[in-house]
């Protein structure tokens, strides 16, 4: 079989990935490469470049314009914006581990690999409306988290995460199966977009059978944003993860499937009109039920990552409010405000490596007055935490107000007032983990500890924090420059949403 | 047509009830059961639901050749979820000596 320049070019942003990891794979054979420092690097830097190729692949394409497709695969403008998206992310998140893994003594080139097959999988999966590989991109990328999240099997906490993952994200995948094989029982076509129209002709758009179909596979896509009651693994799952794999779910998993919920439930199922209304009156109820929950249970935290798992509960509740409001203004908001959640979440993951805070001690005791002696980081961690928090003249605040002010215009008054306050009392977990920073003194136990051990050595980890710093500033003041050159061309061009 | 007969002999809401009915077994065994390994196979089983009616709704459709294919892949990717599910659980049974999803608290506050 051979194929046309465009069907390759369609495939290429997926496959140099997979090359790279195939390589990593290979290399990491070696059973001198806990011991042999050149192997380690060329496999970091393997890594790297097979994420660079795909990363100046996509934005070429995006230069040109041009959007290939390889049958069911459609590379168009949004999925090149979620596959850049998702290499940033990965690229991030190789930095940081190179750091991450040496402070905890367990550098191994499977993470690297299965790193890499994830961000193809969700690639993947944010760039078809095709049942059959979407399901195939949502396993691709689910199953490779589940052994990241287990992977320092030397800990308990790692298995014990990486299981209660497993179990729950196993059987969310089964529902999303079931879901799609129900939809595709009373179409008969694997198509989501053509099943749409075939319902509505033949007037089964509220046949119970397809209200099942629906809900089951928005069941799959909620417990991947970790939106209420479908988030009870996050905390878990990011406390036992290596920081880097646990910025990397919280970011990517999360952008990627709101992307795909984008491109199925207001893109696909447009035409269901009854159904559609029905599942915005369910996303509206569980978008308050996550704000409200993960906003109240991160306030009671002792430990850093689980403040940021209920954090990103919280973020998975202000972005549903986007799909409530459902205006394609809405929409524009929620891709801008998953980029710059990007940066300011890698960027608050990274912050614990760049301190050198490995195994169980992420708590903000751990913290107290770390600010003051790495004042680059100290500066980035007061970036990311306002900006989570939505304080004015950070990226943060210019994505919760472009969500919130399309609330208000279609009539959402009530949930933008509730959004308002979930921030405000949001501010107080985020400013907690300042206070631990820069006002608290450390432990005299703690200093002894430190002194004992040599200075913490972080560059790539600092580094990417610090470009996730610039990227969370750049986006407060130049955020229409960015949501009109990226975030509405991709739901223009790609989905044909506006009009 | 009895409904034993109706199940043996092709009606398409035979294999549907199966198929629920199996999907709703293996999400009570994942919900209720305390053992990771049976926990393990709930999981397999709802898979396997989801398989039942897919090949009935195919042949239903006229044998569906894509959704014959589709089940092939199914069936892959069930086999790459035992193998990390499994290595799992061997991992978290090397800690604690146990397979018992109670006694795997340690992550809680």
């Amino acid at each position: 079989m051979s194929l046309t320049p465009s069907q390759w070019a369609a495939l290429l942003p997926l496959l140099i990935p997979v090359f790279g990891a195939c390589v990593i794979v290979i290399m990491s054979l070696d059973t001198d490469q806990a011991t042999t420092k050149w192997i380690r690097g060329a496999m970091y830097g393997t890594a790297l470049l097979a994420v660079a190729g795909s990363f100046w692949y996509l934005t070429d394409l995006w230069k040109a314009g041009s959007q290939p497709a390889f049958f069911q695969l459609h590379m168009d403008r949004l999925a090149q914006f979620t596959g850049i998206f998702v290499m940033v992310a990965a690229a991030l998140t190789v930095l940081q581990s190179w750091d991450h893994f040496h402070q905890e003594g367990w550098v191994k080139g499977e993470t690297l690999a299965l790193l890499l097959f994830s961000a193809v999988g969700m690639m993947l999966f944010a760039s078809t409306t095709h049942f059959v590989t979407l399901f195939l991109g949502l396993e691709l990328f689910s199953i490779p988290l589940y052994a990241l999240v287990g992977t320092v099997r030397a800990r308990s906490e790692s298995a014990e995460g990486g299981m209660k993952y497993f179990l729950t994200g196993a059987v969310a995948s089964s529902c999303f199966l079931m879901g799609g094989v129900l939809i595709y029982g009373l179409s008969g076509t694997f198509d989501l977009a053509a099943a749409a129209s075939i319902l509505t002709v033949k007037g089964l758009a509220l046949d119970p059978l397809v209200l099942v179909g629906a809900a089951l596979m928005l069941l799959g896509f909620l417990f991947k944003v970790s939106a209420v009651p479908f988030h009870q693994w996050t905390p878990d799952a990011y406390e036992a993860a290596p920081h880097p794999i646990a910025g990397f779910m919280s970011v990517a998993t999360k952008g990627v499937a709101f992307i795909a919920l984008l491109r199925v439930f207001p893109g696909s199922f447009a035409p269901l009109g009854a159904l559609g209304m029905k599942m915005q009156a369910v996303v509206a109820i569980l978008a308050v039920a996550t704000l409200v929950l993960g906003n109240l249970t991160a306030l009671v935290q002792s430990n850093v990552k689980r403040m940021l798992a209920y954090s990103s509960i919280s973020h998975a509740g202000y972005l549903l409010l986007g799909f409530v409001a459902g205006t394609p203004a809405a929409y524009t908001g929620v891709l801008f405000y998953l980029v710059i959640y990007l940066a300011m979440n890698m960027g608050a993951f990274g912050l614990l490596t760049a301190f050198g805070l490995v195994g169980e001690h992420t708590t903000f005791e751990d913290l107290r007055g770390l600010g003051w002696k790495r004042p680059a980081m100290g500066f980035a961690a007061a970036v990311f935490m306002l900006s989570l928090a939505g304080i004015p003249p950070l990226g943060g605040f210019y994505g919760k107000y472009m969500i919130f002010r399309e609330l208000v215009g279609t009539g959402h008054v009530g949930l933008a007032i509730l959004g308002v306050l979930a921030s405000l009392v949001s501010a107080y977990y985020y400013l907690r983990l300042l206070v631990a920073l820069f006002l608290q003194a450390p432990s005299a136990e703690a200093e002894r500890l430190a002194s004992d051990r040599p200075a913490v050595h972080a560059p790539l980890a600092g580094a990417a924090v610090l470009v996730c710093a610039v990227i969370v500033l750049a986006g407060g003041f130049l955020q229409y420059a960015l949501v009109d050159g990226f975030a509405k061309r991709a739901l223009v061009e790609g989905l044909g949403l506006l009009r | 047509m009895t409904g034993m007969d109706a199940i043996l002999h092709g009606g398409l809401q035979g294999y549907l009830v199966v198929a629920l009915l199996l999907f709703g077994l293996g999400l009570a065994t994942v919900l209720l059961r305390r053992t990771l390994l049976l926990q393990f196979m709930g999981v397999e089983l709802m898979l396997n639901a989801a398989n039942v009616a897919l090949l009935a709704f195919a042949r239903f459709h006229g044998g569906d050749a894509q959704a014959m294919v589709f089940y092939l892949f199914i069936i892959a990717v069930a086999a790459c979820e035992a193998a990390i599910g499994l290595a799992l659980v061997i991992g978290l049974y090397r800690h604690r000596d146990t397979t018992d999803s109670d006694r795997a608290t340690s992550l809680k506050q």
